[in-house]
Order: C-alpha cells, then structure tokens, then sequence
C-alpha cells in the first residue's frame, strides 16, 4: 500500500516537472498562436481600420459571398498552385536524384539549386521584373536571339502569360528547397537496397522506379503536403512582380487578403481588418480542406500499393 | 580538403548573396527617401514605402530644461530639420529640449499604440495622419486656441485660408497647419523627342496630346516611345488629373454619392494609348519608369513637383532638355480643380502634460525662419502667399516650374468607406487597358462605392458629405455639411 502512493507521488513529481518544463512553450503557444487566432474573430463582424471598430452584424459575411475580386482570386489561387506543384515536384526529385549519383561538382550544384531559397522574395521579384520585362528583357532577347520567338512577348504585361511567369519564378525560388527535402529523404535510404538492386541487374531507370520511389514515398507525402500548403499561401513574389496584374490577372487570395488588411498603396479605401479576418478563416478553411482531400487521397494510394 | 573548400566557397557566396539582399534593402529606402525629395510624404502613396525603424536624436538634455519628444515620419528632410532642432536646442531660448525621433515605418500605428500605451511623444508630424482616425478618436488636440492668439503664426502660415476639410480641418477644428505643399500633376517631357516630332509645345487638349505621343511613337520606330505609364497607380498620374482638370469627379458633392459616369470619354480616348500601341510597353516600378525617361526611352512621363528633385539629383537627366507642363484637359478648356497635397504640418497630442511647451517647437517649426530655409531648400513649395514672397525662388532650382497653377487646389476628403474589390483607380486602368468594359467598370463601381458608403453610413461608420454650393474650380469653398443618413 505504502509503495503504490510513493509510485503516485513520484508520478505527480514527475508531472510537476514536466509541467513546469512544458510551461514556457505553452505560454509561448498561446500568446503567439492560440490568441492571435481567436483575436481574428473577434473582428470579423466588425468594421475595423486599426482604430475604431463598428459592429456590421451578418454583412462582412455577405460581402464575401459576393465579392467577385475574391472569388476570382480564389480560382488563380487554384491556378497558380496547380502549375507550380506540377512543375516543381517532379523537377525538384529529378534534381535530388541526379545529385545524390555523386558525380563530381554535385555539391557545388547542389549549392546553387538552393541558393534562390535564401535570397528574400522582394529582392528577386524585382530581379525578375527586369528579366522579364517587355523591351530590353533579357528572356525576350535570348528567345528572340535563339529564334524561338519573333516578337517580344509581354510576359508581365499580357493576361496571357502572367501566370506562366510567376510561375516560373515560384519554381525557380522553391526548386532547391523541395531538393534538399528529397536529398534529406534519400541519404536515410538503405545502400544495401541498391547494391543488391545492382547486383539483380537493375538499370537506373528501373532503380528509380522500382527503388527508389516507393522507398521515399513518406517523404514524397510530407514535402507534397508542405508544397501544397504553401502554394496556396504563396504571395509575397506574386506581389512584387505583378501587383496582382494585369487586370487582376495574377491576384491570388492571400495577396488580396494582404490588401485589404494593410491597405494596398493606390487605394482610395481605408484599412479593412475585420472584412480581411473573415476573408483569412474562409482561405485557411480552403488550404485546410485541400490539404485533408489531400491527406485522405494519399493514404488511400497506400492502402492500394 | 576539396570538398571542403567547396563548401567554404558555397558558404562564403550564401553570405554574400545575403548581404547583398540587405544591401539592396538599404538602396531602395535610399531610393524611397530621395522619391520624397521635394514633395510631401503623404499623397505619394503609392512611392511612400520608407525602410527603417525608428532613430532618435542622441544628445542630452540640459538640466532645468523641459525635453518635448517630436515624432515624424518624414525622412527626405532630415538634414535640415536636424540641424534646425540643433540650432534651436543650443540656444535654448524657450527652456526646450526638442528631442526629435523619425519612424518611417508604421507609423499610424506606432503613434496609435504608443498613444494607447502612455508613451506618446508631444509633438507629431500630422500631414499623414487621417483625421477620422487621429482625430475623431481624440488623439490629436485641435489647435484653434493656440493659432488665435498667435499673429505672426497667421501671418506666415495661413492657416485659415488653407484648411482643408477632412484633411486637417473637421467640424471647424483646425488639428494641424501647413507648411508646405506637393504641386498638382505636371507632363514632364524630353524636349528632343517633341520636337523631333514636329511639336513646339504639349497641347493642351487630352486628344491633341494623345496625337502628339503617337507621332513621337511613329517616330521613334520601335526604339523610342511618345509615352510611359508605370504600374505603381497609373490611372492617378495623368487620365484621372485630366478627368479633374475637365470637371469630372468621382464624388458627387452636391449629392453626397459617388458618382462615376463622368469618366466615360477619359476612358475612351485614354484606350487609345494602349490600342494603338503608342505607350511604352512595359509598366514597371516608378523609379524603373522614371530611369527609362532619363534615358530618353519615351518623351512624356507625369507626376508632381517631386520630379524636380528626381531628374535632377536621383536620377538626373543629362543627355536632353526636359520640360514642364500642365495637364492636358478634354476640351483644352479648365473646368476643374487640379488636386495638390498640401504637406508639413504638425500636431499635438492630446495625452502630452506639456501642450503649451508642444506649441512653442510648433511655433518654431513653422517660423519665418525654418520654412524659409525649408522650402529654398526644395523639399515643397510654399503653401502661403506671405511665404512664397518671402523665399528666394532662384535657390529652389527646377522646382519653380512646378509653381502653383492658378486652378490649383484641395479637393474635401470624400467620406472614407469600407469597400469591397478594387479600387475605382485599378478599375479604370484595367478599363484603359481593356481588360474590362467601360460601361461595365462605371456601373459596377458606382454600385460598389454607393453600397459601401450607405451602408458605412447606416452603420455609423462614417458620415455622407454634402456641398450644396459645390463649385469644381474652387472645391473648398462651399458649404459643408455632414449628414448621418
């Protein structure tokens, strides 16, 4: 009787500690997390400029719901998303794959693959800006001296190709991040697997496939879910290269979202947090509710293979 | 030992690439400042997005004086109001100690939370301040009081000639005076280019001007442009000042509604920079597009006064003459207001135990003495006829062409609303541009603007101005009044 409570007690101690080990995060968590969070909705049935907040009742809500700028920005979103994970997955693998064969300078590309990752955002939309401007572009020129193109085409300045530069410039930023995700991902793959593999007569296609692939599949599942994740939250770039332009071409909902909360430079309206917080609830339910299709889809392909 | 050095190397570049981000953060809000070279800080928006935290002045007060904290936001001017505060806290002739702190970056909302906190300073730069915010919530004291009894502050500053409705003045209280002022829009052009083209001068009828900037164009053959527009609000640098200058506003007055009808035949003729290719193809950042004028790469770029710093310290023009002129009207006649921005001026806080002492550095910062030395040196124009008599222009160097126009002046700030979707100015570029129908563009904004406005109103939000008198030339004069319904 009397060791049971010394066992109690010494788990009460060792909650005690635990607790009090626990105590800084959790005060962390709630202050930088959990309140910010529910400050958003305190708002969302108010006007709020920052200063003064008036209660609107039900109609930020039916704003949304007719608020084509919006909606509109939700379909880009969609858009934009889709193009880059269709790009930047697979390059990224192909990237990691090739760089993990140990050929010589591998590291150094390995290197300059990641380095857009670490420049800042603004930096290299301004860049790109430039790059891709209509006369004097350095893209222009090279098509045109390479004969793919007869005339310059307005990448940022058409409806057209728009989304096909910020694109580019999405994969172009994100491309070395998603490699060292695989890169990570295949050093904890078994060597004996390959040697074996190797020893069966396996070609490097079929190493791949066969190999490499289904082994890194968990990894393949976290970093697609990270993509799509920020994907859909992508802005920053978009916001320096094209303003949402032309014609609210490139606007994605983050960045409309941005807009609204901070006030956007050339607007005549004032600062809309409390519309703006109920336009990020409506956008986290979106990234939410993809991310978890996503999830139930991905485990579904595993019960499957 | 390769594969180390490799690793050093590729280190040694990421940092280096990093410092050079920094590096380049740094030019832009050098970039940014010299933007605001010339011009006030609070209507160029759209350029206005200064770099840096706060810097405080680091001398000490002397003993027995009582210290007033200054906060600006105003980075452009530093040198000189620096200096002057030295000057002035030297001689200590009032028992003050200015100490001056700028904060260029959030600062509506560091005031408000220093304010909320305790901390706020005595003194603030207001010209960037709304009043529906600043002084609707009583962080700012009207300084009526103090302007009365205080001549030789009217004889300099003006006051009650340039208050302007919304912007420093609400229900007759006054909470801060001008002391300068940005110009309305002007054509800057390359005078080369023009009259290459066979012009001796910019027509002043928006259609003729549209003609001359495509014969710049067909002239230029592809290598040279009659005109450039930049991405940074394009519709605000040139149609929308042509719309005012003819008469047409995007807010009815008389009626208290917006109203966006009158801006069909801008759209239309303004289409034709785009339709006919005659526009400079790229719309890029302002500094970019400004870059490309001084290379002479298109003949006619539009902004304010604070060009005159632009071209010729920032960005200067060497290779060509350039010249300035009004804004071109759709009839070549004026039936309108051309919008200026009235700039520099100061307010006090209304949580300051020292209000009477905030009054005497306001009374400094608005002497003879420290606008005289402020406007020669070319940070704004003279808002005050008594101090445009004052001032030696031949120091203000290409800022005299941007003198003020007789039909100059300060329209009453248009009730702020809660708006959804875009902006009446992203509309009608994208209208201009023709990605939108024009009529499609009018109705849908009159709608957007009337809904937000009657319902902010129902809900108390804001107030439905009302000029019965309205007058287009002289939009400040009339009869104002504020309607709750």
């Amino acid at each position: 009787m009397q060791k049971t409570n010394k066992g109690k007690m010494k788990i009460s101690r060792d909650g005690l500690v635990a607790g009090l080990m626990l105590t800084p995060a959790l005060i962390f968590l709630i202050v930088c997390s959990i309140y910010p969070f529910i400050w958003i909705f305190r708002y969302i049935c108010y006007d709020y400029n920052g200063f003064t907040a008036t209660f609107t009742g039900t109609r930020n809500i039916t704003r949304m719901l007719g608020d084509k700028t919006f909606w509109n920005s939700v379909g880009h979103t969609f858009e934009y998303a889709a193009y880059k994970l269709i790009f930047i997955i697979p390059l990224s693998l192909l990237m990691a794959v090739l760089l993990n064969m140990r050929m010589k300078g591998s590291n150094l590309f390995r290197g300059m693959y990641f380095m857009p990752t670490i420049i800042s955002t603004s930096i290299s939309g301004m860049i790109f800006a430039f790059i891709f401007a209509t006369k004097n572009g350095i893209a222009n020129s090279i098509l045109m001296d390479m004969g793919v193109i007869d005339s310059p085409i307005k990448w940022l300045m058409s409806r057209d190709w728009v989304m096909v530069t910020v694109t580019i410039m999405a994969i172009w930023g994100g491309l070395g991040n998603y490699m060292l995700y695989f890169t990570t991902g295949m050093n904890g793959l078994s060597e004996d697997v390959y040697e074996s593999a190797k020893i069966d007569g396996a070609n490097g296609v079929q190493t791949f496939f066969r190999i490499t692939l289904p082994m890194l599949s968990p990894v393949l599942k976290v970093v697609l879910m990270l993509a799509i994740t920020s994907a859909f939250k992508d802005y920053e770039a978009i916001m320096v290269l094209s303003k949402g332009g032309p014609g609210n071409r490139s606007m994605v909902m983050f960045l409309y979202i941005y807009n609204l909360i901070f006030g956007a430079t050339d607007s005549t309206s004032q600062a809309q947090i409390g519309y703006g917080a109920l336009l990020s609830i409506m956008a986290a339910l979106i990234v939410g509710t993809v991310t978890i299709i996503y999830n139930i889809v991905a485990k579904k392909l595993d019960d499957v293979v | 030992m390769k594969k180390k050095l490799i690793s050093m190397m590729l280190t040694a570049a990421m940092v280096a690439s990093l410092c050079a981000c920094g590096g380049d953060d740094s030019a832009s809000s050098n970039t940014d400042n010299t933007q605001n070279t010339g011009g006030d800080a609070s209507a160029a928006n759209s350029e206005e997005q200064p770099a840096g935290g706060q810097e405080t002045q680091e001398a000490q007060a002397p003993e027995g004086a009582t210290t007033i904290e200054v906060w600006t936001n105003d980075r452009h001017d530093l040198e000189y109001v620096e200096s002057m505060i030295d000057q002035y806290n030297q001689s200590n002739a009032d028992g003050i100690f200015i100490n001056l702190s700028v904060i260029t970056e959030d600062y509506q909302n560091m005031l408000a939370l220093a304010y909320n906190g305790g901390t706020a300073p005595d003194v603030v730069g207001a010209n960037s301040l709304p009043l529906n915010t600043f002084a609707d919530t009583g962080i700012l004291d009207p300084l009526n009081e103090y302007i009365d009894a205080d001549e030789t502050f009217q004889k300099v500053n003006e006051p009650y000639e340039h208050a302007y409705e919304g912007l420093n003045l609400r229900n007759g209280n006054i909470y801060g005076v001008y002391s300068g002022m940005r110009s309305g829009v002007r054509v800057e052009y390359n005078k080369d280019l023009v009259e290459a083209a066979g012009y001796t001068e910019i027509p002043t009828k928006l259609e003729d001007y549209i003609d001359m900037a495509k014969a710049i164009t067909e002239q230029g053959g592809g290598d040279t442009y009659g005109i450039g527009f930049t991405s940074s609000s394009p519709f605000e640098r040139l149609l929308e000042m042509s719309a005012q200058v003819s008469g047409v506003f995007y807010y009815d007055y008389v009626n208290g509604k917006y109203d966006f009808s009158g801006y069909r035949e801008i759209l239309e003729l303004g289409q034709r920079f785009i339709s006919e290719d005659i526009a400079y193809p790229d719309q890029q950042a302002v500094d970019n597009m400004r870059a490309l004028f001084a290379e002479g790469q298109f003949a006619l770029w539009s902004n304010a006064s604070q060009e005159a710093a632009v071209f010729t310290d920032q960005i200067p023009v060497k290779d060509f003459e350039w010249g300035v002129a009004p804004v071109p009207s759709v009839t070549g006649e004026i039936k309108g207001a051309l919008q200026t921005t009235p700039s520099k001026s100061w307010g006090i806080v209304s949580s300051s135990e020292k209000k009477d002492q905030a009054w005497k550095v306001i009374q400094y910062f608005q002497s003879e003495e420290f606008i005289k030395g402020y406007l020669e040196n070319g940070y704004c124009l003279p808002i005050s006829t008594y101090m445009d008599g004052v001032i030696d222009k031949s120091k203000i160097g290409r800022l005299a062409d941007f003198s003020m126009l007789e039909y100059e002046s300060v329209y009453p700030q248009p009730p702020v609303i809660n708006l959804t979707g875009d902006d009446y100015r992203v509309v009608f570029w994208n209208a201009v541009m023709d990605y939108v129908d024009i009529d499609d563009a009018i109705e849908d904004l009159s709608t957007r603007y009337n809904e937000a406005l009657d319902a902010d109103v129902a809900s108390g939000a804001t107030k439905r101005l009302v000029i019965s008198d309205y007058d287009p030339l002289h939009p400040n004069n009339g009869t104002m009044t504020y309607l709750e319904e």
